[in-house]
């Protein structure tokens, strides 16, 4: 009994000991090794969400706070935070945050399916992807534009595009421009595209060709006319094809002259509908039962034996 | 020349023939989570090297004076508080929260330290050095020692301790870096996909784990040539 009561005495009591001990060691040792941080880190740190997420490309949100303490890293990068977190950072340093605009992927190419003219060439048997058919020729006439077989879809994490009638379409609500099916394309016909504004005037068509060449194999390319780059100083022809520049875009740049003046559908605007495309379906009315679309369901197996 | 040949028969056998993660499976998180390159890899292990012999020294002389049965300061009070000195006194119960105690103050020690002095070492651990605390081959080694030092029979000193210690961070090293080669070689080869990423890294652990296996009984051959060189 003794024992027993001593024991535990002696272990309550070298434990406390051994706790003050090290408390006064890891103290004194806190003191004598401190190390002089710039005190606006500590301060960007708690701005920041904390999430720890390495979007902004860093290790941790404090490096990414060091890193914007250090003036080397810009303060829009906090996707978590978003506008908020970087006025935030803004007001720490005393500076004013330049606007960023978020990158979307557009798709350059406006022809449907049944509107590819085929070549008279074997008709292409193999492998359901992008990739595989473009290594052949036979599958459509047009050797510049999408494909349709869906390897942008199979690139997205974030269901944010999807092949409508043949032809690869984005769903700007879903898209959080990561890039993915821009690098899946194997014809690089997706690119990304600052978007100042909800909707933005895109080059629909990737062809390069003559109009003659362009007229054999889609009646809606670009047939390098170039009225459009007459018609706008925002507009550029480029080997063939009319170059936008989203550098100098604004949302009240007017191309309407440009668009008229087009006689293809190669001039589009893509993005969230504007208020005319919302009138226009305002009387439309909606289904009360929406049946699931079984081509974005997991049966879209491209299994073919 | 008998204790040389100890500490080194204690050396090889924690860092080869009884490598704590091969042989033991301890210290798994870090051999699985930080074996992606082999320089980070290395860092870990000297980290895990660095503070496994801290530790193994402080908890040696927390478990020799304190912790084993018999140790000389819970019963030199014993006596002195008119106890009968017959009864053995044992503290062993306390090691293991004496233990994460030694590790977690060393640690923090060791990392204020590093930041103060080192600050280049500091940014490439990163944080690594806070995991160490809960990297569980740390407190295996204290385990060791402690089991070492409850057989008076075979009373360990400090320098058996530090070997130990020593011989484990090495063998800790050795085996993330060996993971961690294969793993960079295996970003290059063509997985079945069901098996990618935590399957196949589990795979080539157990592969190693049974490479090493192959060691045992080096121990007592080592000790046969030793003494067939001495005579």
């Amino acid at each position: 009994m003794a024992t027993a009561a001593f024991t535990l005495i002696l272990g309550a009591a070298a434990l406390l000991l051994l706790a003050v001990a090290m408390a006064c060691v890891l103290g004194w040792a806190n003191q004598a090794f401190h190390v002089e941080v710039d005190p606006r880190v500590e301060t960007l740190n708690d701005a920041l969400p904390g999430a720890n997420c390495g979007g902004c490309g860093y290790v941790g949100c404090r490096e990414y706070a060091e890193a914007v303490a250090a003036g080397q890293a810009e303060l829009t990068l906090c996707a978590p935070g978003g506008a908020s977190c970087a006025e935030q950072l803004a007001a720490i340093l005393g500076t004013e945050v330049t606007p960023s605009y978020p990158y979307r992927a557009v798709v350059h190419c406006a022809a449907r399916r049944d509107q590819r003219l085929p070549v008279p060439k074997p008709q292409y048997m193999g492998e359901r992807t992008c990739t595989a058919a473009n290594l052949v020729s036979g599958f459509q006439g047009c050797t510049y534009g999408c494909l349709g077989l869906g390897d942008c879809v199979r690139a997205c994490v974030y269901d944010a595009i999807h092949t409508v009638e043949g032809l690869a379409t984005v769903d700007y609500d879903a898209c959080i421009g990561c890039k993915a099916c821009a690098e899946a394309c194997p014809r690089n016909i997706i690119s990304m595209v600052p978007f100042k504004a909800e909707r933005m005037l895109v080059v629909a068509c990737s062809n390069r060709d003559s109009g003659p060449a362009v007229k054999a194999v889609c009646p809606v390319g670009c047939i390098s006319c170039s009225l459009c780059a007459k018609k706008s100083e925002r507009m550029q022809m480029d080997n063939g094809l009319p170059v936008i520049d989203y550098d100098h875009y604004q949302e009240e740049c007017d191309f309407a002259e440009s668009i008229e003046k087009c006689r293809r559908e190669s001039l589009v605007f893509v993005g969230k509908p504007g208020s005319k495309e919302l009138e226009q379906v305002a009387d439309e009315e909606l289904p009360a039962r929406i049946e699931a679309a079984f081509h974005t369901t997991v049966d879209e197996t491209d299994w073919r034996g | 020349m008998e204790s040389l040949t100890l500490l080194l028969q204690i050396f090889v056998g924690a860092a080869i023939i009884n490598n704590f993660v091969l042989h033991y499976f301890v210290g798994i998180c870090p051999f699985l989570g930080v074996s992606r390159r082999v320089d980070m890899a290395f860092g870990m292990g000297c980290a895990v090297t660095f503070v496994i012999s801290i530790a193994a020294l402080l908890s040696w002389t927390f478990t020799f004076y304190l912790l084993r049965p018999d140790a000389p300061l819970p019963t030199w009070l014993w006596q002195r508080l008119g106890g009968d000195p017959s009864v053995r006194i044992d503290l062993s119960v306390l090691s293991y929260i004496m233990y994460i105690f030694v590790i977690a103050s060393s640690v923090q020690f060791v990392e204020m330290y590093v930041r103060k002095f080192a600050p280049k070492l500091h940014k490439s651990f990163g944080v690594f050095l806070p995991l160490i605390t809960t990297n569980c081959a740390i407190l295996f080694a204290c385990l060791i020692i402690l089991r070492n030092l409850q057989d008076p029979a075979q009373l360990w000193g400090p320098a058996e301790a530090l070997t130990l210690a020593l011989g484990g961070g090495v063998g800790f090293t050795l085996a993330i870096c060996l993971m961690a080669g294969i793993r960079e070689e295996l970003e290059l080869c063509d997985v079945p996909r069901p098996l990618r990423g935590a399957g196949i890294t589990l795979i080539i652990a157990g592969i190693l784990a049974m490479a090493v296996m192959g060691f045992a009984g080096v121990d007592q051959n080592l000790q046969d040539a030793i003494d067939a060189f001495l005579n």
